[in-house]
């Protein structure tokens, strides 16, 4: 299978940012621009994180997401802030063809992950898990590593593809924004303890890196977005520089 | 009489959002068909699919649409799209067993496959039956996201292979047709597949 190369937007309305290590945000443009500009460089799908939706307890804001949509012809999971069955839903009809859970799921309501993929299909599920690294195990965060749930990542991971989660989207919270390496024994424990599609994310510094992370744990597909962001390389010379080094990617 | 497409709305699970986007862009005008008297005035259907195959077809029922969609789709040149695909079957195993559209005579079961499930991302078609809906598009690329597959030896346009398994994905019976991948989210070999149907 072709390893999907995925643009992440990480958004705090109305503007994309890159959050560095989780915590200090630079302003990088707006959703719908970059979203356009990834989607022409060949992106495989867009996900949009609205990253401050859920620590500061706001409405998913939908019009930001609508005019995102309207300019891609691929994919696009949107994620941040979502609760209830009606909020995959009215993102759904605004364009989104993949949601994206993480702090409702893990910290309150872990059924609504059964709910939406019994309604919307399982392929439309991702839940995102922020992973951080303690000495022997790793655990999952919410909020952009602001809080702790103390909940293995591990056990997590089985526990949402039972629920009938349809993929995975995995962050590591030490890495994020740095751009210094994934954390592939991370990537590769997560890849291999569940059946579904993972989606790695933070980490991707230079092309040796996203490389490194494919020959070593085999993700589903691969999140970037400083990279891209900071103009250091297009999708189509990750693709290339890929396709290079003799691994699967589509055009 | 120019060409409407009828695109079926049905449930709270449908994106017909960026089918309507894909076909617009492709040149075609869309119709949203909320109600069965809507689908008299449309000169083609696309039915979407997201979801599951028993919720749909529930939907599908609960709509009013059910039987007024079999009588149109015997005449109209119809284009189901993954779920939307599956559910012109006679038999899906999704959520237990429910009854499909019946129009292909075909069974809808979960991919059995040594990979992760569901099979999602780009993938090539392999055109068995030379046919008008896939024309100039042999070796393309597009996009999957499902768990189920058609079963079906008969009526197939193309298939895919995943992870060294073979399945369906396009079929067709007379004015019937089904694509198991997502057109309008397969860049511009999809919106050249929508111009193709725009122009069958």
């Amino acid at each position: 299978m072709k390893t999907r190369i995925i643009a992440k937007l990480d958004v705090k309305p109305p503007y994309v940012v890159k959050p560095v290590h989780f915590e200090g945000l630079r302003t990088m443009g707006l959703p719908a621009e970059l979203a356009k500009k990834y989607y022409e460089q060949g992106a495989d799908e867009v996900m949009y994180i609205d990253i401050v939706a859920s620590l500061y307890q706001r409405e998913i804001l939908f019009s930001e997401i609508e005019s995102t949509a309207n300019e891609l012809f691929i994919p696009f999971g949107v994620g941040g802030g979502v609760k209830t069955i009606e909020d995959f839903s009215k993102l759904f009809h605004a364009g989104a063809d993949k949601v994206i859970i993480n702090t409702h799921a893990l910290q309150e309501n872990p059924d609504i992950i059964n709910q939406a993929a019994q309604i919307f299909g399982n392929q439309a599920v991702v839940v995102n898990i922020e992973a951080k690294k303690w000495d022997n195990w790793y655990e999952c965060y919410t909020d952009c590593g602001r809080i702790q749930s103390g909940k293995n990542v591990l056990k997590w991971a089985k526990e949402i593809e039972q629920r009938g989660a349809g993929e995975i989207l995995l962050q590591c919270v030490d890495t994020d924004g740095r751009q210094r390496g994934f954390d592939l024994e991370l990537a590769k424990a997560v890849v291999e303890c569940v059946d579904i599609p993972v989606v790695v994310a933070s980490g991707a510094g230079k092309l040796e890196d996203i490389k490194e992370l494919i020959e070593y744990a085999a993700p589903s597909g691969v999140a970037i977005a400083s990279l891209l962001h900071y103009n250091k390389y297009t999708i189509s010379d990750i693709k290339e520089y890929l396709r290079n080094n003799e691994i699967e990617v589509s055009k | 009489m120019s060409t409407v497409i009828g695109l079926i709305n049905y449930g709270i699970a449908g994106n017909i959002h960026s089918i309507k986007k894909a076909i617009e862009k492709a040149g075609g005008s869309v119709k949203i068909i909320n109600e069965a008297s809507e689908l008299e005035s449309v000169t083609k259907i696309v039915i979407p699919g997201v979801g599951s195959f028993k919720d749909a077809m529930q939907e599908l029922q609960n709509s009013g649409l059910l039987e007024a969609l079999k009588i149109a789709a015997a005449t109209k040149p119809t284009l189901g799209i993954c779920l939307g695909m599956q559910l012109l079957s006679s038999l899906g195993f999704e959520y237990g067993k429910t009854k499909g559209l019946g129009l292909i005579n075909a069974e809808v079961k979960p991919m059995l496959v040594d990979a992760k499930i569901p099979h999602m991302g780009f993938n090539t078609i392999e055109i068995i039956k030379q046919n008008a809906l896939l024309r100039g598009l042999e070796k393309e690329e597009f996009y999957f996201m499902h768990s189920y597959e058609v079963v079906n030896f008969h009526d197939i346009l193309s298939t895919t292979e995943y992870a060294g398994h073979l399945f369906v994905s396009a079929i067709q019976k007379e004015n019937i047709y089904g694509v198991q991948f997502h057109p309008e989210k397969s860049r511009m070999a999809g919106i050249n597949l929508f111009k193709n149907f725009i122009n069958l």
